[in-house]
């Protein structure tokens, strides 16, 4: 029992950055229809600009841990949200009255792209971010072992959600937002600049997957050039799961990917541990098409 | 209609020259691109002609270069051989998943065929049933022969892979405008419409990806019998991504869009080799012209004109 | 109808630029370097050249070989098959004698039938899978040893520390599930209980549920056979959980990033089996060509075994030309398989068996340190 309490830890605590990361998948998702498949590399490229913050400009050393870590995440957070902005001025605007696949595959190019990019800039060798930054230290739950980065992590995708979802559904801005997701003309009817709001999204969405770049970076240490594809894969799984396009479905998504993960590797086999988070992907769309919080809407009658 | 006759024969003659006039080396990419072709032809009957979103192809593919494999190795049916074989199980394994998944919409298909991709090279990499050699795959394949004749060199391999290229071309464009084809028209643009019409659309899409599935066996048979060694690495999920975007790119739904699809990504890699300066950038300028090809030609570089019907043409002019 | 000459220009155009390879004119002695310089092990490609151009460097400020300068022909095979093929068949087309290359197994099985119907000697550098050598290639060399060399070490090692029950863990890949399937078998025959037996994801980075898993098995001793990346996050977090467990890998695990990633306080007490480390080359040749490697390239020292073996797979060929006064490869090959032929070499001498494979004990086996040191253990 107690190895299965740990294991859902494991679970809850790996899902809680697949959540992260695609809060962001989905929330373009939920405005353009897009599978933005460069996402993951944004979310890489987060990881990247961190650690040259941290160690060529000495982020941390100048303005002391706790400054330095807020810099940190603001400077990256921008620093990615930019780049979606731009990414999505130049690959996906001019697509956006096109085939819905050809802006996937815009994205797909974007994707080579900015891991290449990154390739090129910081050369194929694993880089490692210094160490001490998050006190590596475990907290004892109820006999449990549980290292704290493991609890923060989780707790800044839960309020990173609940911000989220606030955002949307409180502010006037989160209003426009969805009214562009309905239907973009019918928005612009009633004034709203369908432009700016695509673009603030761009600006919120992949700036979320750069702080959970730079979080993986933190509490793993180690980022290399091709890491935003196996999660970018991950991500999007974890989106469609909780039905893509709704925020809390896409922590819910996230968190029960992670957990059926390290179930699957505990009960079964740790090789087939992503077969069979597939599998329970697949059985589950089966049963709820559009994904677990999906709303059912008809097609098109 | 003239002059695209004029330019199908153009293309055929410059491609019957091809072994005659380039060493193995640029023969063996014309084979790659010639196994892709393959590959995006059967995915566009899905993808491209049936609207189906499917990004786990590799799949199917594994599925008959391995049956292909097994069945030459341990049984010593010869290659060829295997080739309906590796067909039809591919065919069937298409069958048997899509079924269940085939009323999935969008994106959420395209999430289940890329679980099935996964599923399949988890499963081949794990030695499943005991057959597929885990992680090394199965190597000493034999050389495939075809009357007596063995192929063996790029130049022989030329010859099977694009002389299948055009059987399939022929085929694809006769189904095309065969009922088979105007139904998947039908159920892609609209799909309630159809549905209204009397299509069965459910049959015709499965239909379209049993066929797509046995083609993309095929051609896994034809990549085994040229490589002689085949590793679960070799259909991975870029691998996939791969033939989606050459549909895509290309301008799905058009057989000559797909086929230069499949020139421009198996190809464009292999002609920035030869800058040498580049070689670290090779993919940072494909990952590019990537997207400028899909920011400039947004329908993909060659997309399917609309269908033409003779007597409408007669009355409007 | 624009689209259709658009796509005959496309192909005249692939023909003129793929043809632009092959006007080259042939005087020096060309030997082939088939490396990963891009894709997942670019780091190792990377050092292949600099290491294989600065040997031939060296040479051609010597004189050359036979009087022709040495010349040597660069071709990416990606870290993966397919590429490898295509880059087999180039480097086929363009000249060469004989070619070193490459690192991964699977990557070097691509390419092998290719340079031997194309009568090319091939000396393999990283590729320690076995079947390699069991096919009676004629032309195929390999300067690291085997599988089942390592499997034999490992398995020795951790029966010497005197463990009773082993976790293995490897990472699905055909080289490292090769070697624990080969220590499997030897742990058992000297009656050790393997505990527990399955692969993590290459590439993914919390394996916090696997070490869970593992550690209700209660193993004594963990061997790990992947390589360092994943090893270095295990290490990490096993730390993070307090558990103390020895963990004892394979020489995928032989890079001095293992301890970067890894933390030198997880890091400390880890021991791998490996072929010695550049710095522990005990020859004066290698320290004086790690000296020049330094001036030369910014003084970088060449962290991978594998990369130096590139260097010794290039000083077998040069050396049989040397010995044969010629560049025919049958000359080549039957003196690189006559036993008493020894080679000087990076490594120490290199001499090859009737297969091909490299002759004599290469392994050694590795502590690392408080400092993070890869520390040399007494036989």
């Amino acid at each position: 029992m107690e190895e299965f309490f740990q294991q859902l830890t494991n679970g809850l605590a790996v899902g809680g950055i697949y959540a992260l990361i695609a809060l962001g998948y989905t929330m373009v998702y939920g405005v353009l229809k897009l599978i933005n498949f460069a996402h993951g590399d944004l979310f890489a490229l987060g990881a990247y600009l961190g650690l040259t913050l941290l160690t060529s400009l000495g982020l941390n050393s100048r303005v002391g841990p706790l400054a330095g870590l807020a810099l940190l995440v603001v400077f990256v957070t921008g620093l990615v949200a930019l780049a979606g902005a731009l990414l999505e001025r130049a690959a996906y605007r001019p697509l956006r009255q096109s085939p819905r696949l050809s802006a996937v595959v815009s994205a797909l190019g974007a994707s080579i792209f900015i891991q290449n990019t990154i390739m090129l800039i910081y050369g194929s060798k694993i880089h490692v971010y210094p160490k001490g930054i998050l006190p590596a230290v475990a907290v004892n739950i109820f006999g449990l072992q549980v290292p704290l980065v493991r609890i923060l992590v989780f707790v800044v995708s839960l309020l990173l959600m609940a911000a989220l979802f606030a955002f949307i559904q409180k502010t006037r801005l989160g209003t426009a937002i969805r009214a562009v997701a309905i239907d973009q003309d019918a928005a612009r009817l009633m004034g709203i600049n369908v432009d700016q709001v695509i673009m603030i999204v761009f600006l919120i969405g992949p700036g979320l997957g750069g702080v959970a770049g730079l979080l993986v970076g933190l509490y793993y240490g180690q980022v290399n050039f091709t890491m935003g594809w196996i999660y970018g894969l991950k991500a999007f799984t974890a989106a469609i799961l909780g039905g893509i396009g709704n925020i809390p479905g896409a922590m819910l998504g996230g968190l029960i990917l992670g957990v059926i993960e390290a179930l699957g590797a505990a009960y079964v086999s740790v090789a087939w541990k992503d077969a069979i988070a597939f599998l329970v992907l697949i059985v589950i769309l089966i049963a709820r098409p559009k994904g677990l919080l999906g709303e059912r809407v008809a097609d098109k009658i | 209609m003239n002059r695209r006759m004029w330019g199908i024969i153009a293309f055929v003659a410059a491609m019957a020259a091809v072994p005659f006039c380039l060493n193995p080396y640029q023969v063996d990419v014309f084979n790659n691109i010639g196994l892709y072709a393959l590959l995006a032809l059967s995915l566009n009957i899905i993808l491209g002609d049936a609207g189906m979103y499917n990004m786990g192809h590799a799949a199917f593919y594994a599925v008959g270069a391995y049956t292909a494999a097994f069945l030459n190795t341990q049984l010593g049916i010869g290659i060829l051989w295997t080739l309906p074989i590796s067909g039809i199980l591919a065919g069937l394994v298409g069958l048997v998943l899509a079924r269940p998944v085939i009323h999935l919409r969008g994106d959420y298909l395209l999430i289940v065929t890329v679980g099935v991709g996964e599923i399949v090279r988890i499963a081949l990499i794990n030695n499943v049933f005991g057959v597929t050699g885990g992680p090394n795959g199965i190597f000493g394949i034999a050389r495939p022969v075809f009357f007596g004749f063995k192929i063996a060199k790029p130049h022989e391999f030329f010859f099977l892979i694009w002389g299948f290229v055009a059987l399939t071309v022929l085929l694809f464009s006769s189904l095309k405008n065969s009922r088979f084809g105007r139904a998947l028209d039908y159920l892609r643009e609209d799909h309630v419409a159809a549905e209204g019409s009397g299509i069965d659309t459910a049959r015709y899409q499965l239909l379209a990806f049993m066929l797509g599935a046995a083609w993309a066996g095929m051609a896994g048979c034809l990549y085994a019998s040229k490589m002689s060694i085949i590793s679960p690495e070799s259909f991975n999920f870029w691998e996939s991504v791969v033939i989606f975007i050459i549909v895509i790119l290309g301008g799905s739904g058009n057989i000559a869009g797909v086929i230069l699809g499949a020139f421009l990504i198996v190809g464009l890699p292999e002609l920035f080799r030869e800058f040498k300066a580049f070689s670290q950038a090779r993919m940072w300028f494909f990952g590019l012209a990537m997207m400028i090809m899909m920011v400039f030609r947004t329908e993909g570089i060659l997309p399917p004109r609309p269908r033409v019907f003779k007597d409408i043409d007669r009355n409007v002019s | 109808m624009g689209m259709k000459r658009m796509l005959l220009w496309g192909c005249a155009l692939m023909c003129t630029v793929l043809g632009m390879g092959t006007a080259w004119a042939a005087e020096p002695i060309r030997i082939g370097l088939m490396a990963p310089v891009t894709g997942a092990w670019a780091s190792e490609g990377e050092e292949m050249r600099n290491i294989v151009n600065l040997l031939a460097e060296e040479l051609n400020a010597q004189g050359g070989l036979l009087g022709r300068k040495i010349e040597v022909v660069l071709e990416d095979d990606g870290g993966d098959p397919r590429t490898a093929s295509l880059a087999a068949q180039r480097l086929a087309t363009q000249g060469i004698v004989a070619v070193v290359g490459t690192y991964g197994s699977s990557v070097t099985e691509a390419s092998q039938s290719i340079y031997d119907e194309a009568s090319i000697l091939q000396i393999a550098t990283g590729s320690t899978s076995i079947r390699l050598s069991e096919k009676n290639l004629k032309y195929f060399f390999r300067t690291c040893p085997r599988d089942d060399d390592q499997g034999r070490v490992a398995a020795q090692t951790i029966q010497k520390m005197g463990f009773k029950k082993v976790a293995i863990l490897h990472d699905n890949t055909s080289y490292a599930k090769g070697l624990a399937d080969e220590s499997q078998a030897l742990l058992k025959k000297s009656g050790i209980k393997v505990v527990f037996f399955d692969a993590l994801t290459p590439g993914e980075r919390d394996f916090t549920a696997i070490l869970t898993k593992m550690k209700s098995a209660d193993p004594e001793v963990i061997f790990f056979t992947g390589y360092y990346p994943e090893l270095g996050l295990i290490l990490r977090q096993k730390k993070e959980i307090n558990w103390t467990i020895p963990v004892v890998g394979g020489d995928a695990t032989n890079n001095p990033d293992l301890v970067k990633i890894a933390g030198k306080d997880a890091a400390e007490g880890y021991y791998f089996v490996s072929p010695p480390i550049p710095k522990d080359l005990p020859y004066e040749k290698t320290r004086a060509f790690l000296k020049n490697y330094g001036d030369k390239y910014n003084g970088a020292v060449p962290g991978s075994i594998w990369a130096v073996l590139a260097g010794d797979a290039f000083l077998s060929i040069t050396d049989a030309i040397k010995a044969t006064e010629s560049t025919d490869v049958n000359k080549m090959a039957q003196y690189l398989h006559k036993s008493e032929h020894k080679t000087s070499g990076l490594t120490g001498e290199i001499g090859f068996n009737a297969k091909g494979d490299r002759v004599g004990d290469v392994y050694r086996v590795y502590r690392v340190d408080a400092a993070g040191a890869f520390i040399l253990q007494e036989q």
